[in-house]
């Protein structure tokens, strides 16, 4: 091979290398530019979405909606009272059953290491993933058929099994990521592992606990279905409320439907927007 | 930084595992025993919440499979009145609606976490991402509603007109343009399942190394040929775990879906026909089921179901787990 190539085969080598840059500059607009409104198609349902909740919800929104009990369709001035109320103690009830057996078991999954635990913690990943329509049927045949009865306990019951996989893999995620050198050192200091426990591990991953446990709350409060199987009347919970009105076709009953969906959007958009918050301290904490 | 193996991830061994062994043999003083027996009870509580729910749905759905036999599982017809049941057409239309829906958020997701991660600026790409977190916190039965009220006239007059006048595709889309269907269906799971989508798809790019990057726009690659040759190739697992969790969570939404399907549970002629899936099937029969053999039924529906997302969501596990670097907790990557 010549040292040094002839003008015109170096012209012909420039001329086919500009071609291929230009075809692949190109491909890459259109691709670069494809993907842009992807982002736009990807956006745009929430958009909408948050658009015609506030706007239609606006309209049902009161304070006599908010603090009224709900009455018959032909009567006005009802209000949805029942259902924050029904939603806060059911959710209330699940956090009792739901925050300390999760933390617990995140220590256990946090100090040992083993079959036993990774089985525990498969168990989590995968229940994380089960349908909340299962869980609503799992209450179902547990409680409300022995007992005979449809109620909060048995609603609650089923938040809190939804919840706990959530808490448990994101409490020990938070143990791990704050806690794991010092959970080392307060045991190599002597200290009782109950105390570093409490003084150690859940004193310094508190932040990231709150995060996780405050997105479990979020998502428990948005739950239907497992509702659905669990409480004896719509009235009971905002959730159940949206679905049986909202699948009616009178106007009222929309209207009240997206009210409701506006009060439980915001309560959850605040619970995201708190745990954001939180994550962000911690964030700046660490610097 | 804590390496992966750390967090419990297998494929590696925990560097800390020895010392913890050598400190957990210690023996215990005074104090330990409560502590010890309280942390056995929550993971005890845990493992038996976990097998209690197993239990109680495949006992549930006892009778119901005793009285249909094992045909119970593609038997097609689902017709309480005539004491027949069967899960058939109603897989049929889970497989429909989440295939349907994965053909949506598939393009759309990945190219959002492409975007996201590689080609838009920070000051784009921040709140965007703020935004389609939004979109996981929203509750379904507020999609759902959106769906119902906002959707269906949309698609009735304009969309499924529209998609059934095309040429060839146009057979797909054909017969009565109704607004609930499996379309509509499909499309509002494509909207609830986006966020997982583009969050765990986004998490596994932006862990391939800076290095591939620069290595590919170092051979001569433009921005796109290093996305689509170094990077996408380089995350695949991740992204191959992320629309596994995406199936996963659109067979089992149950409550929008039974707001925008129809509830039909016959094979669909087209996919604007209406439809049923397990989970909406699962949401209208319950009600109504006549106690004993149907409410078994509707039980052994929610088996079917649980199988399915179950074998599923073990698929998606293990695939996050054998991507090194890539690997994430479900939880912490859905925030």
């Amino acid at each position: 091979m010549s040292a040094v190539l002839a003008p015109r085969r170096r012209e012909l080598i420039r001329a086919a290398a500009e071609r291929s840059l230009t075809r692949r500059r190109l491909t890459g607009r259109i691709a670069q530019g494809l993907c842009a409104v992807a982002a736009v198609a990807a956006v745009a349902p929430l958009v909408t979405l948050l658009y015609y909740t506030i706007s239609r919800g606006a309209g049902a929104l009161s304070w006599g909606f908010l603090v009224n009990a709900p009455t018959p369709p032909t009567i006005s001035g009802g209000g949805i009272s029942t259902a924050i109320v029904g939603s806060a103690e059911i959710v209330g009830l699940a956090l009792v059953l739901a925050i300390p057996t999760s933390l617990l078991a995140a220590l256990f999954l946090f100090e040992r290491s083993g079959r036993l635990a990774a089985a525990l913690r498969f168990s989590a990943d995968v229940l994380t993933g089960v349908p909340s329509i299962i869980i609503g049927i799992s209450a179902y045949t547990l409680l409300v058929l022995p007992l005979r009865q449809f109620g909060n306990l048995a609603a609650a019951f089923a938040l809190a099994v939804l919840m706990l996989p959530i808490m448990i893999r994101a409490d020990e995620e938070a143990m791990r990521t704050i806690a794991l050198d010092l959970w080392e050192a307060g045991i190599a200091l002597g200290a009782r592992r109950g105390r570093v426990a409490r003084s150690v591990v859940l004193r310094g991953a508190l932040p990231d606990l709150v995060t996780g446990n405050l997105l479990a709350i979020a998502r428990a409060v948005g739950e239907t279905a497992p509702l659905l199987f669990t409480l004896a009347t719509p009235l009971a919970a905002m959730t159940l409320l949206i679905y049986t009105d909202g699948t009616q076709a009178f106007p009222v009953a929309q209207q009240t439907a997206w009210g409701t969906a506006l009060v439980l959007l915001g309560f959850v958009l605040l619970l995201s927007v708190a745990a954001k918050i939180a994550a962000w301290r911690i964030s700046q904490r660490a610097r | 930084m804590i390496p992966d193996a750390a967090l419990g991830l297998p494929g590696g061994v925990d560097p800390g595992s020895h010392v913890r062994r050598a400190l957990a043999g210690r023996r215990t003083r005074a104090g330990e025993p409560a502590y010890m027996a309280l942390r056995w009870a929550g993971a005890g509580l845990f493992g038996a919440l976990v097998i209690a729910l197993l239990v109680s749905i495949a006992g549930g759905s006892g009778q119901a499979l005793v009285h249909s036999g094992i045909g119970f599982l593609w038997s097609a017809t689902w017709n309480p009145a005539a004491g027949q049941y069967g899960a058939g057409i109603l897989v049929v239309g889970t497989l429909l609606t989440t295939a349907v829906a994965m053909v949506i958020v598939v393009p759309i997701g990945l190219g959002t976490a492409a975007f996201l991660s590689e080609l838009a600026p920070s000051w784009l790409a921040a709140p965007l991402s703020t935004l389609i977190g939004l979109l996981a916190a929203v509750p379904s039965i507020v999609v759902g509603l959106w769906g119902l009220i906002v959707l269906t006239p949309i698609f009735a007059n304009q969309v499924e007109p529209f998609l059934a006048s095309m040429p060839v595709l146009g057979w797909l889309f054909r017969g009565e343009a109704y607004g609930p269907s499996i379309l509509l269906a499909s499309v509002v799971l494509a909207v609830m399942t986006l966020p997982t989508m583009v969050a765990l798809s986004r998490t596994a790019l932006a862990a391939v190394p800076v290095a591939d990057r620069e290595a590919a726009l170092a051979l001569g690659a433009t921005r796109w040929q290093a996305v689509r040759r170094a990077v996408i190739p380089a995350a695949r697992s991740g992204i191959q775990a992320a629309v596994t969790l995406a199936v996963g969570r659109a067979m089992g939404e149950s409550i929008a879906v039974a707001m925008v399907i129809g509830n039909r549970p016959a094979i669909p002629a087209s996919l604007t026909a209406p439809g049923a899936t397990l989970g909406s099937a699962i949401v209208n029969q319950f009600a109504e089921a006549s106690p004993g053999i149907g409410t078994s039924s509707v039980i052994a529906l929610g088996f079917v179901l649980l199988i399915l997302t179950v074998a599923v969501n073990a698929g998606g596990q293990a695939l996050l787990r054998r991507g090194h670097g890539t690997a994430v907790s479900t939880a912490g990557a859905l925030r």
